[in-house]
């Protein structure tokens, strides 16, 4: 008896073997590995800090015109010059970063949220919920995107919300179709049986075992999203039909500043990097989180 | 395959009514009053009473659903309807501008694919190397740059000399000369190129590990031989499923390249159009727009199908 409880002891206090790391570790690890997307989350940090620390960092009012200084070239005071009304442009583009980052993963948000739910509503109840949702993908795939988003916005007046729920509404199909294929896939695993054998509830099935080991391709596509979303709200602003709000986003400042190419090189110039050099962040971190994700891409 | 092929046909027709309602909902709820549009500075002149009755005999006061099932039944006798401020048919707009856009999508659908499938064959060649990191880099920044800053780009550093060099025209089409198209056609056929130089890429990478290519090379054959006719043509279904894709893309695109280059295609014509309110040319053209998606879309699916056999029996 005494030994037993002994032996017991010494199960007990045995260590556990090695802790594996974790699906999250291995990821960051994988993802770490890659210099492209290192890069990328370093654009978006550096990106996000100054818009989040535009009144900080920004040398100048953004709005306020300096009629003495209008298109001064860059250096000296105006890190990058100034534009037709003497405003600096460094400013300008500091809080222009705000509205382009906030359109940019709002509406991703919006459009990622909706493609989701219909995925799994789709993939999971098959049938006619399937040939419902799948018509409807197909309907909303088929409106030519930026004609459709260049008539609500003329339509209802291009305020931020015009705009999240214009670019959420059309963007939604590709990874609607995504989902729902995920969720094929997933829904004819072991885990999913055996978790409706011991009962539990359809939501608790597909939060707690569909949704997570569907997810992986929806980040990756999530945030390739973020990168479009960035650069359709910057074309609507080109077009002249962006965000109505005092500060400009930096496709207004390139609309504009399209007028003053010969005279002022920097006004269209220097907005126009700002939209790539984000875009690319955005891009470079899907990139690695698409090989990080992927046990299979062996390339 | 026959029944796979009725079964999608089926398909077309809730999508197609889906999408018109969509259009129609929009184009109902466009505010300004086109008879404004339509009439310009008279309008302020104008009787009251005539206005009212314009508008009575345009259909304008109809209720919703005479005015929805108007437009559906006009559209089913493809009927498109007349422009409020141009002297034309919806119908002529789009048959003047169609071509026009058409080849502009051409010219960036040459650009797309020569660069693009190049890069990527090169890149897979070299897989590993500088040359293949470089060339892939340069397709993410070919995926982020934005279509219309590239043009002012090339409007600043090719059409002037105070900045550039000038060697092509800033905009127009002069009867759509090739020197005309050069400059539109490299913009609109960049992302392109960028999409197809990955695409090409990782085709030509998974082909490459197959028996088949080994055994010609094994047997003798000179690279460029083995390159070609056993890897390329192999790869080619993800590379033409990618450009089937990619001409939505393209006409997108090309609305924001007509407008740069002053391009009089079917996307500069839907600017003006809105800007004018003059809905039933831009209404005409969003249509017209969808039932080349949907015709796409449909083409695509078939030729999936018809390269894998297991969809058409899901």
């Amino acid at each position: 008896m005494s030994i037993r409880a002994a032996e017991r002891k010494v199960v007990a206090i045995e260590p556990l073997p090695e802790k594996y790391p974790s699906n999250w570790m291995r990821f960051w690890l994988s993802f770490r590995r890659s210099r492209l997307a290192m890069t990328g989350l370093a654009i978006v940090i550096v990106m996000s800090t100054a818009a989040l620390l535009a009144d900080v960092i920004a040398p100048f009012d953004p709005v306020e015109p300096h009629y003495s200084d209008r298109l001064v070239p860059p250096g000296g005071a105006y890190v990058l010059g100034t534009d037709e009304l003497g405003r600096d442009i460094f400013s300008r583009l500091l809080y222009g970063a705000r509205i382009s980052l906030v359109i940019g993963l709002v509406a991703q948000g919006v459009s990622v949220s909706i493609g989701i739910v219909l995925g799994l509503l789709a993939g999971w109840y098959g049938g006619w919920v399937d040939d419902l949702i799948s018509r409807l993908i197909e309907v909303v795939w088929s409106i030519p995107g930026l004609m459709f988003l260049i008539v609500v916005v003329t339509i209802f007046e291009p305020t931020p919300l015009t705009i999240f729920a214009a670019l959420g509404l059309i963007a939604w199909p590709g990874q609607a179709r995504l989902m729902r294929g995920q969720v094929l896939v997933v829904k004819g695993m072991e885990y999913v049986a055996a978790a409706q054998a011991m009962g539990a509830s359809t939501l608790r099935i597909l939060i707690q075992h569909i949704l997570p080991n569907a997810i992986a391709p929806m980040i990756v596509v999530a945030t390739l999203g973020v990168a479009g979303a960035i650069l359709t709200e910057s074309t609507l602003s080109f077009l002249g039909l962006g965000v109505k709000i005092p500060n400009p986003s930096w496709g207004t400042m390139i609309d504009i500043g399209r007028n003053y190419t010969v005279t002022a090189w920097w006004y269209a110039i220097f907005p126009g990097l700002a939209i790539m050099i984000t875009v690319l962040g955005f891009n470079f971190i899907g990139d690695g989180l698409r090989d990080a994700l992927d046990p299979t891409q062996y390339d | 395959m026959t029944k796979y092929v009725i079964r999608r046909l089926v398909q077309v027709v809730p999508t197609l009514w889906g999408v018109f309602t969509i259009l129609f909902i929009i184009a109902y709820l466009m505010p300004g009053d086109p008879l404004r549009a339509v009439l310009g500075e008279q309008y302020h002149r104008l009787d009251p009473a005539v206005v009212e009755a314009a508008k009575e005999e345009m259909g304008l006061n109809d209720p919703f659903h005479v005015r929805y099932a108007k437009f559906l039944g006009d559209l089913l006798s493809f009927d498109l309807g007349y422009s409020y401020i141009l002297k034309q048919s919806v119908a002529d707009v789009i048959g003047y501008r169609l071509p026009r856009t058409i080849q502009l999508m051409t010219g960036g659908l040459l650009v797309g694919v020569l660069i693009g499938v190049t890069a990527g064959v090169i890149a897979a060649e070299r897989q590993n190397t500088w040359s293949d990191y470089g060339l892939m880099i340069g397709a993410l920044v070919g995926v982020s740059i934005p279509v219309f800053w590239q043009g002012l780009l090339a409007q600043l550093f090719l059409t002037q000399d105070r900045y550039g060099i000038a060697i092509f025209p800033v905009a127009g089409y002069e009867g759509g000369s090739i020197i005309h198209m050069i400059l539109p056609s490299l913009v609109l056929g960049t992302s392109l190129s960028a999409t197809l130089a990955r695409v090409t890429r990782s085709a030509m990478l998974e082909v490459r590990g197959q028996d088949y290519v080994r055994t010609a090379r094994a047997k003798g054959l000179p690279w460029h031989a083995t390159l070609i006719r056993h890897q390329f043509r192999n790869a080619l279904i993800p590379i033409i499923t990618i450009i089937a894709l990619d001409i939505s893309a393209l006409f997108t695109g090309s609305i924001v390249t007509e407008t740069i280059f002053s391009w009089p295609g079917l996307g500069r014509a839907v600017v003006v159009a809105i800007e004018r309110r003059d809905t039933p040319v831009f209404m005409g053209i969003l249509v017209f727009g969808a039932l080349v998606f949907i015709i796409i879309n449909l083409l695509t699916d078939l030729l999936y199908a018809l390269i894998n056999p297991r969809i058409r029996y899901e």
